[in-house]
């Protein structure tokens, strides 16, 4: 069982870290992130924090401020990959209509 | 295929017809045809019925064209469904339930009678009753069972637990204490639910009613036996492939049990967003076995099987050894391309994740995807032969030449169109909903799911090219 009941990894079981590669725990469960941005959006959607919530060891000016960072980061490439989604269904529609008129 | 003959066949999706010149008949047109095309798709342990006189190339485009509308599909429903990125709409709609009251003692009981008649039924007349394909011990397998009580699984709930024979007998008799070790996990469910699948491919069981018999006979006696040695518990839950078929697809329904064993309605297929429902490496690989099997049964009726045959023959390959070595090395490659997947999700997400809980978390979009295809494929043969089994169980034992059937009307093909693609939607929908739920950034999340539909449109168009080709009986 490496997914618990609410659909979150079990941080025992469901990582595997990559020899060397840099690792942001999360100070609740102890589950790995690449980034201090993954961390805290992970803490956001998992254990609740929000911004100023501060967690035991950490410093909650700078955890704000990585969730505040985070969030930006995510909401523009959300708009930006759904710019391009859009587009490559035109596209592809696009394609398909001119190839369904030659053949 | 040899097996499984019916004396005629379900209904046969043809050619969308001509192409209107406008944008709106064109994009309609493009639609029908992929839906068409993904329809046609083998279905889970396909073509129960669908044998017979015509093939399945009926198609009037070019076989190309065909594969790349219907891969298309599959990426631009990708594509669409990234628009979705509201947690708490997500959350709202797979968390959706009521619940249910249990059914009471009398309707198990009454459950467990029929379970019992239809198997004494089968046994019965399948040794004493017409030897041909109007017997209704091969309609009672074939239309009630394999394509009518499946379909029942998925649209309404998995009763098999209650109907299931083998079950109840297996409750009588003396357990030895022993179980399945659970490092075994489900593994020996895909074993057995390929050995099916080679013995349906190689032998010809719904036109002999005896062999059928006999085939349900020694699966009774290995499962009656297993069930005394391990306990039913884990017989049924790690081992017997009939079980995890219809748990499997019990999954995908609307009724099912909730956490705390209680029965609750959901919304379809919102209960595979779960975690809980599957779990482990063993259950990975039965979901793709199940997607697997129904490749396979396509890929053995086309000229292309019968031709790698006659060439390894001339080679002095035995066809005996090519059909389970082909079975297990399709199914290796199948496995294969997920972790790969799995990998190449990792890498490009850019998360901690193993590649086993990747795996897990993308494995239950394809059970919506089978159901599709099954439906799309049984709807119209279970209600043709439904008469037929009303008819021949009035007088089990006469010989008839002929059997009443339903004629379906030409618009009922799409209703067998929409089937697969609210199949395709739905798995979409799963693989959306788990990745989110998994994966802190959404973005990540989106990306996280690339790498599958990149396996999932060369499956679609895999299994369109097996359908495109004129099928032919299996070689011996």
């Amino acid at each position: 069982m490496r997914l618990r009941d609410d659909g979150t990894p079990d941080p025992e079981t469901a990582y595997d870290v990559p020899p060397g590669a840099p690792v942001h725990e999360c100070g609740i469960c102890g589950a790995p992130f690449p980034a201090r941005e993954d961390r805290e959006l992970h803490r956001a959607l998992v254990h609740g924090r929000e911004a100023g919530d501060g967690v035991a060891g950490g410093d909650e000016g700078e955890e704000a401020d990585t969730l505040e960072a985070a969030r930006e980061r995510e909401e523009t490439a959300l708009r930006r990959f759904r710019l391009k989604a859009l587009g490559a269904v035109v596209a592809l529609y696009f394609v398909l209509l001119m190839v369904y008129a030659l053949v | 295929m040899t097996g499984r003959r019916h004396p005629a066949r379900d209904s046969q999706v043809g050619s969308s017809g001509p192409f209107l010149p406008s944008l709106a008949g064109t994009f309609l047109t493009w639609v029908a045809v992929t839906v068409l095309t993904t329809l046609a798709v083998s279905p889970a342990l396909a073509h129960g019925g669908s044998i017979g006189a015509a093939g399945r190339s009926s198609l009037r485009l070019p076989t190309w064209l065909v594969l790349l509308t219907g891969g298309a599909a599959v990426g631009a429903s990708f594509l669409l469904s990234s628009f979705v990125t509201d947690r708490g709409l997500i959350r709202a709609i797979d968390g959706w339930r009521r619940g249910l009251p249990l059914p009471n003692r009398a309707a198990t009981i009454l459950g467990r009678v029929v379970g019992l008649a239809v198997l004494a039924a089968v046994l019965v007349v399948g040794f004493v009753g017409p030897q041909s394909s109007a017997n209704l011990a091969v309609l009672l397998v074939w239309v009630g069972w394999w394509a009518g009580f499946t379909m029942l699984s998925y649209l309404v709930g998995n009763a098999w637990p209650v109907l299931n024979p083998w079950r109840t007998l297996a409750a009588l008799l003396p357990t030895s204490g022993r179980s399945v070790p659970r490092s075994l996990g489900t593994w020996p469910a895909v074993a057995g639910l390929l050995a099916l699948v080679w013995l349906e491919v190689v032998s010809p069981l719904a036109a002999a009613p005896a062999q059928l018999a006999t085939v349900v006979v020694g699966y009774s006696l290995v499962t009656l036996a297993g069930a005394a040695v391990v306990g039913p518990a884990d017989w049924f839950r790690f081992v017997d492939p009939v079980a995890g078929v219809f748990r499997n697809y019990g999954r995908v329904a609307p009724i099912g049990r909730d956490e705390d064993g209680g029965l609750e309605l959901r919304l379809p297929a919102t209960a595979l967003t779960r975690p809980g429902s599957i779990s482990g490496p063993g259950d990975v690989a039965f979901v793709v076995a199940l997607l697997w099997a129904t490749t396979y049964d396509g890929l053995v009726t086309t000229p292309a099987w019968t031709d790698a045959i006659e060439a390894l023959a001339g080679v002095g390959v035995p066809t005996a050894v090519v059909y389970p070595l082909a079975l297990l090395a399709g199914f290796a490659l199948f496995l294969a391309g997920f972790h790969l997947a799995a990998m190449a999700s990792r890498r490009v997400a850019g998360t901690y994740l193993a590649r086993e809980t990747l795996l897990e978390l993308v494995a239950p979009s394809l059970l919506a995807i089978a159901a599709g295809y099954h439906f799309a494929h049984y709807l119209g043969y279970f209600l043709t032969y439904a008469p037929a089994i009303v008819a021949v169980a009035a007088a089990p034992l006469a010989a008839r030449a002929t059997i009443p059937t339903l004629a379906l009307p030409d618009w009922f093909q799409f209703v067998g169109m929409a089937a697969v693609l609210v199949g395709h939607l739905l798995a979409i929908w799963v693989a959306h909903a788990r990745a989110f739920a998994a994966v802190p950034d959404r973005m990540d999340a989106i990306r996280s799911q690339a790498p599958f539909v990149a396996v999932m449109v060369g499956y679609t168009m895999t299994s369109l090219w097996i359908v495109a080709q004129p099928e032919v009986p299996v070689p011996t």
